[in-house]
């Protein structure tokens, strides 16, 4: 993330477009290791019109950290209760490091002016098209510049608040191959599908889950913000009492550790600063190869649900619909 | 063409062909079961079209390697599928040669004036003595019309000789079995989508730009206005690898004037080395392939329309299905798009008999269209479903059932939902 605010701030220039955020208050500028953290976040009314929920609060912990190898974090997260992202930029020299930036600029700007929670997935298609404009005015400028095929581009996976019939939940959107998970009763399982060449191979039924961890092509990803592909997110809407604790982390984190490993980190880590920095020292630990970003959030306070037979949902439906396609 | 004055020939081999009045469909070894169930189909003078949705109808996920060739009235359609399989199409101005290794869909062409066709699907055989065929299903591992040897039997007045023209195709040995072609792309809803970049890099371009079209948010009138530069395709530039690897792919435009590289492992997926776990983006313009959201093998629900009925829930609440309407303890919705969201409604469970997400009810598709259908979700204890005039009976998970007005679900835990004109 080094500079990167400053070719930002550049970058408004150029095109002409007008930045709200100060390049100062980018995420990620600081040295890495960075550690934000805010102990609590209680549930106030959402800016605009608000779920009224008392006695729920958000706690939260964020760790990113550059890896082994890469020589620049281009992952960058956001923390701005109720808003909660993170997105990991591509492209090295491309600046890929840029474009996860702004995504998170744009949400920023979301979570500080508020926003419908009656119109969740709209307002976060539209942030999403404004990150997706800014990115493609932003190389659009490099190529002015004689940067010839000049493409950044970003993952995006996003949880925030919104309000459904009146109650408040989760609502998480994707792009990409970083990912959303919820841990619920010492389980943890994936809620985000990954738009990734392997997701589509195991989908399709050509490789299975295990060849896709080691597939050659496994970094290859199928939609994200910048660039020509779809632009179109998955949405996911979620009780709160679905997930105790929520997890975004990037590839960087996914990739290196598998899940029963993270579950195990969230189980012992009762502090959700504690689970996303351990997370993040197990990334780099088992190798580091890539920039590696986790934001873990807890809901406090709700009556907890038991968990009954979500699981035994899960796996009947498969099983009784004949396995996966 | 047609099939007055036209007759095949072929070389015995290891597909099915199955010659028609105004088809001929070629398969492999493998798929003697669709090709029984094409048969009565094929010679019954079914057409391109209708025989075409034939194949397509068990899903795109099992097509295997395919040769449909329409000789009807008009032009001459040829689709081929599969490694190793290659058709040759000459008409007086040019010859075309279409190959099914290079894509992950189909190749498809149409041309007026073929005076001869000729089509090889490798395997033993295709140096073989050719035979004669006016109609029928015989096993080939070539056919050409008009007849490869142009015998005297064969009546073809108009055409050219065959000799002359159907010779210049060299079988290719066969890589893989053309079975075994990865089908990733094939498990897409839309065909056509996955554009086979030799043939069809204008056909890209089109497809991205009407993907990329932001129509859920149509009313943000400027942000179409903004996205073009993201997609200008620099036709002049190409796709660059960058040496070390680290940049992202570029546009899919930009990489149709290259030459179509060795067939990809998905089609747009850039095969180049990875050297650090480096993050990278396909160059796929459009969608490809996700598992949509949903029932596995069920139709997709639309996302909004006018209600098709209303759900009186025992505990007073009223829901209008207008939508996907997911139904439970405590719902949870995945993976939707910004334009569909589901309606969530959450009843009682103090007993927790109800499972999380119960069951979904939602407007009807097809057959089904006008009226609300009823999932149960792979519940716990099941949904049983009492319509007028009939048996209870216990929901199926994953099985729609059409609602009949009056019908009444139970979830248990004393909630029912009973189904209402809306």
């Amino acid at each position: 993330m080094r500079g990167g605010s400053g070719e930002i701030g550049t970058l408004g220039e150029q095109t002409g477009q007008p930045f709200v955020r100060p390049a100062a208050q980018l995420v990620g500028e600081r040295p890495e290791p960075t550690r934000r953290c805010h102990p609590s976040y209680a549930i106030g009314p959402l800016h605009a019109v608000g779920p009224r929920v008392t006695g729920v609060e958000l706690h939260h912990g964020a760790a990113t950290d550059v890896g082994l190898v890469r020589e620049v974090n281009e992952d960058a997260f956001l923390v701005a209760p109720p808003v909660f992202v993170v997105a990991d930029g591509m492209g090295g020299h491309d600046r890929g490091d840029i474009a996860s930036a702004i995504v998170v600029e744009e949400f920023r700007r979301l979570a500080d002016e508020g926003y419908d929670p009656a119109r969740g997935p709209a307002v976060v298609a539209e942030t999403f098209l404004g990150c997706q404009a800014r990115i493609a005015d932003y190389d659009a400028g490099q190529r002015a510049q004689g940067a010839r095929d000049f493409h950044a581009g970003t993952t995006a996976v996003v949880a925030l608040l919104i309000e459904q019939s009146g109650e408040p939940k989760w609502l998480l959107a994707n792009l990409g191959d970083s990912r959303v998970y919820k841990y619920n009763h010492g389980r943890l399982e994936q809620v985000s599908v990954d738009h990734s060449l392997v997701q589509e191979l195991v989908d399709a039924g050509t490789i299975t889950a295990s060849d896709a961890l080691v597939h050659p092509e496994r970094h290859v990803i199928t939609r994200a913000l910048g660039g020509s592909g779809s632009t179109d997110a998955d949405f996911f809407v979620l009780p709160l009492s679905a997930a105790e604790r929520l997890v975004l982390c990037s590839d960087g984190v996914s990739g290196m550790i598998d899940d029963r490993h993270i579950e195990g980190i969230l189980a012992a880590a009762e502090d959700p600063r504690d689970a996303a920095d351990q997370m993040v020292a197990a990334a780099v630990a088992a190798g580091g190869r890539d920039n590696a970003t986790a934001v873990v959030v807890d809901v406090v306070g709700l009556v907890a649900e038991t968990p009954y037979d979500s699981e035994r949902q899960r796996v009947s439906l498969e099983e009784k619909l004949g396995a996966l396609p | 063409m047609s099939r007055s004055v036209s007759t095949w020939s072929y070389r015995p081999g290891e597909w099915v062909a199955i010659f028609g009045a105004a088809t001929t469909l070629l398969l492999p070894d493998s798929e003697k079961q669709r090709a029984a169930q094409l048969w009565e189909l094929v010679d019954g003078g079914a057409g391109f079209d209708a025989t075409l949705d034939q194949l397509l109808a068990p899903g795109l996920s099992v097509l295997p390697a395919f040769v449909l060739i329409g000789t009807d009235e008009g032009p001459t359609k040829v689709i081929v599928r599969g490694a190793g399989v290659r058709a040759t199409l000459t008409t007086d101005a040019e010859s075309v040669e279409l190959d099914g290794s290079t894509v992950t869909t189909w190749v498809e062409r149409t041309l007026e004036g073929v005076t001869s066709l000729s089509v090889s699907v490798g395997g033993a055989g295709a140096d073989g003595p050719d035979y004669l065929i006016d109609g029928g299903l015989v096993r080939v591992a070539r056919v050409d019309h008009p007849p490869h040897a142009a015998p005297a039997a064969s009546g073809a007045p108009e055409e050219a000789p065959a000799a002359a023209v159907a010779a210049p195709v060299v079988v290719p040995a066969p890589e893989d079995d053309a079975v075994e072609e990865p089908e990733v792309g094939a498990d897409l809803p839309e065909v056509d989508a996955v554009p086979d970049a030799a043939i069809a890099a204008d056909d890209a371009a089109t497809e991205l730009f009407s993907i990329d079209e932001p129509s859920p948010l149509d009313d943000e009138a400027d942000t179409s206005s903004v996205s073009p530069p993201a997609f200008d395709p620099m036709p002049e530039d190409g796709p660059t690898p960058d040496p070390s690897g680290m940049v992202w792919a570029p546009d899919a435009p930009s990489a149709s004037p290259m030459a179509p590289p060795p067939p990809p492992p998905f089609p747009g997926a850039v095969p180049a080395a990875d050297h650090d776990g480096m993050t990278r983006a396909g160059v796929t313009g459009d969608d490809v392939g996700p598992t949509p959201p949903g029932i596995p093998g069920q139709p997709q629900a639309p996302s909004v329309t006018r209600p098709v009925a209303t759900l009186v829930i025992s505990n007073g609440e009223s829901v209008e299905v207008d939508r996907v309407v997911l139904i439970g303890r405590a719902p949870e919705a995945r993976r939707f798009t910004a334009t569909e969201q589901p309606r969530l409604v959450t009843v009682p469970s103090p007993l927790h008999e109800i499972s999380s997400t119960h069951v979904e009810v939602r407007p009807g598709s097809g057959v089904d269209h006008g009226s609300a259908v009823v999932t149960d979700m792979g519940s716990t204890n099941g949904t049983v479903l009492v319509q007028p005039g009939l048996e209870p009976e216990e929901l199926q998970p994953g099985i729609a059932v059409q609602l009949i007005p009056g019908a009444i679900i139970n979830l248990g835990d004393g909630v029912t939902i009973q189904v209402m004109n809306p």
